[in-house]
């Protein structure tokens, strides 16, 4: 069918891809085919749109949707449509009655919430009883399918609007982690909706349900796990290797996720106590598999939420009260009275959920692998000390074992021109994508200066990637590092009074242009380094709190201030 | 007689030279978080600050594993001339040792104590607490004069305290004049006027090598006076101090392998009547080494070999040229010990002194006895001071009668009796350098082994009737001789991990040197030598024949 020269070109091309992207190609073209040729048709004949404005909304809490949002403002402006796009946490919400044509690009956290920057507008709409009659929208929403509330709160945007009287443009597209493909047939297909050839009446829109693409998985081995701790350390901090076979498409800042798998141990006692054969095949809501596998890498079998107990609870006919417990525990305490009514259990529980990890390795200094650093986690539940699962996990493998992961990137979460300078603030594991930031413009030989703020328990034991560290500060890659130990000294140091002590020569980074990142733990950290900044800003250049906060806000705007917590 | 060129002056020369006054980079060292080292340079400075940079020799693989430097720590060396320290300055040891270090209070084998395991962080701070106790550091290590040892025990002569104030003296006209040790642990203000500084004495060389100086009261050689590079023997008649023999030239450090270097005792060079021309003579037999010691060699740098080189009647000449007198011919004198005498004794001015036994000087309460509580529980009542002795033990001394009985229930409330009376000849004997896991020298193993190596030895004098005998064994894991195994009846270098040469021959009371027996020797190779020569021993020997002079005449001498 193709002319010999074009099928040429195509072979070409075909030759360059690893068999992942393949796939990934063969899934986008038929995507195109089945979205009634739109792109296809563009390429010969570009639609004209009939609309002279609209207004582009983003909620992100990673950058992706603030990426996504920018990339959807400028194909709209090249096809003559003038945009207004703007974060939804900086949207006057009264304007809203006012829009005539709306795109809302919203990410999903944790049990189905609105990132933080769209909680006001999320409130809001669902709140206020307001017309929206003349408004006409579109909602994508980003999300990560591993997740039982997937893509919620683009739904419940999509759902509200339409409730207000708003009328959809385009079917609401959730999109998992690698949105790229979907994201930009759903656009395509939004622009053929509004253009002046197209023979559907917005008016008369069939809402169908989108298809997802799925996600790419890696398999990796593990070629190193060390504990970064010393013997005598109160922590453990594991570095693993993770090596592959193709390099994984990944940049510095972006992070893998890793789905936990249970104890065989854990789960061979609850078989016996359900009396369940092990490898009877049970299809659940996600999987089909025997009863061994699901238990084993599929389904949470630790710490269930109140109310799956409560399901439980109806299922074999007692009276439990609510708490959160594991499976195990259950089971001892409150038996299955057969391996019938253990089905209708495993049938109840939920599926895995990944955890994420940044990324600390670089894909220029570590070729064909991942390196991740993982604290173990234990916390108390009811006086006992846990060991918080997926962290077990993988503390726990050994070298030589297999594991699957994915990439999530991260798209704020970047380096910048190899020129700018960069402040890092890391405690912790938060140091793992500045291992990566480090590593990387040293192989790539960036010029900008890097300064290290980083922060732990004690220097003897907790100093992770100390040797690493020395050698980038003897070679210069690592221009300045400040350390901060809470447990050295009676007084308790931690980064942000590293900061403080660092005031004058912070502010003439940033005064020469220095992006500022912060990793790590969300509370208290992240906060009281921000109170940090925000108390060196007015000290420093002379200006009130609030002058500060649109200072610092100003600088997150431009990417220059960028946080990465947890 | 012509000076030592200088064209190829060693790398520490260089250190010393350019380090304005002992200061180095010390200050930005300190001030480099990223490690727990100080520059290398710096190594070489803080040693005259009395301080040693060591690490955890046990752990420096794995660390490396988990990506993190050696375990880095400093050793801090007291000044304490002739050993002493009041109830309240122990105290204080006590509590900075608990806060800053590993808490083990280590007496040395030159009658100091020393802390190990203090991180670059806490040198500032220890140094700072010990200096509140009117304690310091300085030139406790380094190519300088270090700690003045002298004889420990005050009921050993009614001369002691008198001969004891000449640990103090010289120690006080050898100490480097630079300012430095307070500007930077004790942030005294920098002296704008350096004048104040010169030192006629180092000048801005020091010495080639470090400098030991010992008093020894005759019939006690418990400071083996003749193993230091000056030593001092006090000679009295009856209740009055006549003057001091002098003896130069002692050193023990050799290096396997370089026949060139070699232990040797100090040689008796003459006798001064007064402080003022034993003073003199001191001070000047430091300006001889300091001008004609080697140093482009570190190997052939210690005064022993100046001496050697120069031959004793040219050093001599050249020393009685700087003095401006001949020295008076020495006086005959002797020792009939060495050892400590544990237990308790009086001296003539009444009170009362506890020695106990220290199993390689180190003060903890590991073991059956807890002697670190029992000598705070005793320095809290403030009635006694605390001396250590060049055998590594403690004494509760300069107690009153009335006190005694209180003392004596401590210390046996702690087990620290029980320890001193039941512990073998032997053990009591003993001595043993530091070597693993903190000294950079060590080859083997010397303080954390010879309490079991002992333990099995002890069968084999049992075995031969020999338990009473208190033979003098020692061990160091290195030729340098910390442990002054060299001068021992048994001697044991350590040559590789688990591995060492056995020296024989040397006499009871310090005046002889053994020889090396048998070469790489393990455990088990050892005790089947020693049984052997236990059991000759045991079926040949004269009566009070000790097993030194047995070894010597029967294996040493004759080959």
């Amino acid at each position: 069918m193709l002319a010999e020269a074009r099928l040429q070109q195509l072979h070409a091309f075909v030759n360059t891809f690893s068999k992942e992207e393949l796939v990934w190609v063969n899934g986008y073209l038929s995507g195109l085919l089945q979205n009634e040729h739109t792109s296809l048709k563009q390429k010969s004949n570009p639609t004209e749109v009939a609309i002279k404005k609209m207004t582009i909304l983003y909620g992100t809490e990673t950058g992706n949707a603030k990426k996504l949002g920018n990339s959807f403002a400028a194909s709209a402006k090249k096809k003559g449509v003038s945009v207004k796009l703007t974060g939804l946490d900086q949207y006057r919400l009264t304007d809203l009655s006012k829009e005539e044509y709306l795109l809302v690009v919203i990410s999903t956290q944790g049990e189905g919430e609105p990132p933080l920057a769209a909680k006001k507008f999320y409130d809001y709409i669902h709140q206020e009883t307001i017309s929206l009659s003349n408004l006409k929208y579109a909602v994508l929403g980003l999300g990560d399918t591993s997740y039982p509330l997937f893509c919620k709160a683009a739904e419940d945007v999509d759902i509200r609007l339409n409730k207000l009287g708003a009328q959809p443009i385009l079917a609401l597209q959730k999109c998992d982690v690698d949105y790229e493909a979907d994201a930009t047939s759903w656009l395509n297909e939004l622009f053929t909706k509004l253009s002046k050839s197209s023979t559907d009446s917005i008016d008369k829109l069939v809402i169908t349900e989108r298809k997802i693409s799925t996600k790419t998985y890696y398999e990796g081995k593990i070629i190193n796990h060390i504990n970064l701790n010393d013997n005598q350390s109160s922590k453990e901090t594991y570095h693993i290797e993770i090596s592959t076979d193709d390099q994984p498409p990944y940049q510095p800042g972006d992070a893998i996720g890793i789905y936990p798998s249970n104890k065989v141990e854990v789960v061979n006692k609850i078989i016996a106590l359900s009396g369940i054969a092990a490898s009877k095949k049970i299809t659940t809501a996600k999987f089909t598999d025997s009863v061994e596998v699901l238990l084993t890498k599929h389904l949470s079998i630790s710490y269930l939420s109140g109310t799956l107990v409560q399901k439980y609870a109806s299922i074999i006919g007692a009276q439990i009260p609510d708490t959160r417990i594991d499976l195990l525990d259950l089971l001892r305490i409150y038996p299955v009275k057969n391996a019938d009514q253990f089905e209708e259990v495993i049938k109840i529980l939920n599926p895995h959920s990944p955890r994420l990890y940044s990324i600390a390795s670089s894909p220029n200094a570590h070729s064909n692998e991942v390196h991740i650093t993982v604290a173990k986690n234990t916390f108390e539940v009811n006086d006992e000390k846990r060991i918080g699962l997926c962290s077990d996990y993988l503390c726990e493998f050994q070298e030589g074992d297999s594991l699957n992961f994915y990439i999530h990137k991260n798209q704020s979460f970047k380096l910048p021109a190899a020129d700018t300078d960069i402040i890092m603030i890391g405690p912790g594991t938060g140091v793992a994508p500045f291992r990566s930031f480090v590593a990387e413009r040293d192989a790539t030989g960036a010029t900008g200066k890097n300064w290290l703020f980083f922060g732990d328990r004690n220097f003897t034991t907790d100093f992770l990637y100390q040797t690493e560290w020395q050698q980038y500060k003897t070679t210069g890659v690592l221009t300045k590092i400040n350390l901060a130990w809470s447990r050295d000294t009676a007084r308790k140091n931690y980064v942000q009074h590293e900061l403080k002590k660092e005031a004058v020569e912070f502010i003439q980074w940033i005064d020469q242009g220095a992006h500022i990142y912060i990793c790590g733990n969300k509370d208290p950290m992240s906060a009281d380094v921000e109170a940090t900044i925000l108390d060196i800003l007015s000290d420093h250049k002379n200006i009130n709190r609030e002058e500060a906060i649109q200072f610092l806000e100003n600088l997150s705007e431009q990417g220059r201030y960028v946080k990465d917590v947890y | 007689m012509s000076k030592k060129d200088t064209t190829s002056l060693s790398a520490v020369e260089r250190i010393k030279r350019e380090s304005h006054g002992l200061r180095g980079t010390i200050n930005e060292s300190l001030a480099d978080a990223i490690t727990g080292q100080v520059q290398e340079d710096d190594t070489q400075v803080v040693k005259f600050h009395g301080m040693y940079q060591q690490d955890d020799r046990d752990v420096r693989e794995e660390r490396a594993r988990k990506k993190l430097e050696n375990l880095y720590s400093f050793m801090i060396r007291l000044r304490l001339p002739g050993g002493v320290l009041t109830a309240e300055q122990w105290l204080a040891t006590h509590h900075i040792a608990g806060e800053h270090s590993t808490g083990v209070i280590k007496i040395t084998t030159r009658q100091t104590i020393q802390l190990h395991g203090i991180l670059k962080s806490h040198i500032k701070p220890t140094i700072q607490s010990f200096n509140s106790a009117r304690l310091d550091s300085i030139a406790t290590c380094g190519d300088i004069n270090r700690n003045v040892t002298s004889n420990a025990l005050p009921s050993h002569s009614p001369l002691h305290q008198h001969v004891h104030a000449y640990a103090d003296k010289i120690s006080t006209l050898l100490m480097p004049k630079t300012r430095a040790y307070y500007e930077i642990w004790l942030d005294e203000e920098l002296l704008e006027e350096k004048k104040d500084e010169a030192d006629p004495l180092y000048e801005d060389r020091y010495l080639p090598r470090k400098f030991k100086i010992g008093i020894a009261i005759p019939p006690n050689n418990d400071v083996d006076v003749l193993t230091n590079d000056i030593g001092l023997i006090a000679i009295t008649e009856g209740e009055v101090l006549k003057g001091f023999n002098i003896a130069i030239g002692g050193g023990l450090s050799f290096t396997h392998g370089n026949e060139a270097t070699y232990p040797r005792l100090a040689t008796v060079i003459g006798f001064c009547d007064t402080e003022e021309k034993t003073l003199k003579t001191v001070y000047e037999v430091l300006t001889v080494q300091r001008d004609f010691g080697n140093r482009s060699d570190r190997k052939q740098a210690r005064l022993k070999y100046t001496v050697d080189r120069l031959g004793v009647e040219g050093f001599k000449t050249e020393l009685e040229k700087r003095i401006g007198f001949k020295l008076d011919e020495a006086k005959p004198f002797s020792f009939t010990q060495r050892k400590d005498d544990f237990g308790w004794s009086q001296s003539k001015d009444g009170l009362w002194h506890y020695t106990a036994f220290v199993e390689c000087g180190r003060i903890t309460d590991e073991g059956s006895s807890s002697t670190k509580t029992a000598l705070y529980e005793i320095a809290k009542l403030n009635k006694s001071s605390f001396r250590f002795t060049c055998n590594q033990n403690v004494i509760i001394a300069d107690v009153k009668e009335v006190d005694k009985q209180t003392i004596d229930d401590l210390l046996g409330k702690y087990g620290v009796k029980q320890f001193t009376q039941t512990s073998s000849p032997i053990r009591l004997s003993s001595l043993a350098c530091v070597a693993f896991n903190t000294c950079p020298l060590a080859l083997a193993e010397a303080q954390r082994y010879i309490p079991s190596l002992i333990t099995k030895i002890e069968p084999l004098l049992d075995k031969y009737d020999l338990t009473q005998d208190d033979i003098v064994l020692r061990m160091t894991g290195c030729p340098n001789g910390c442990g002054r195994s060299t001068a021992a009846e048994i001697g044991f270098v350590g040559t590789a991990y688990g591995i060492y040469n056995l020296h024989i021959g040397g006499d009871r009371l310090g005046l002889r040197l053994n020889k090396k027996f048998k070469e790489n020797l393990n455990e088990e190779q050892i005790l089947q030598t020693l049984d052997e020569l236990f059991q000759v021993f045991a079926k040949e020997k004269t009566r009070n024949e000790t097993f030194g002079d047995f070894s010597y005449h029967k294996w040493i001498a004759s080959n």
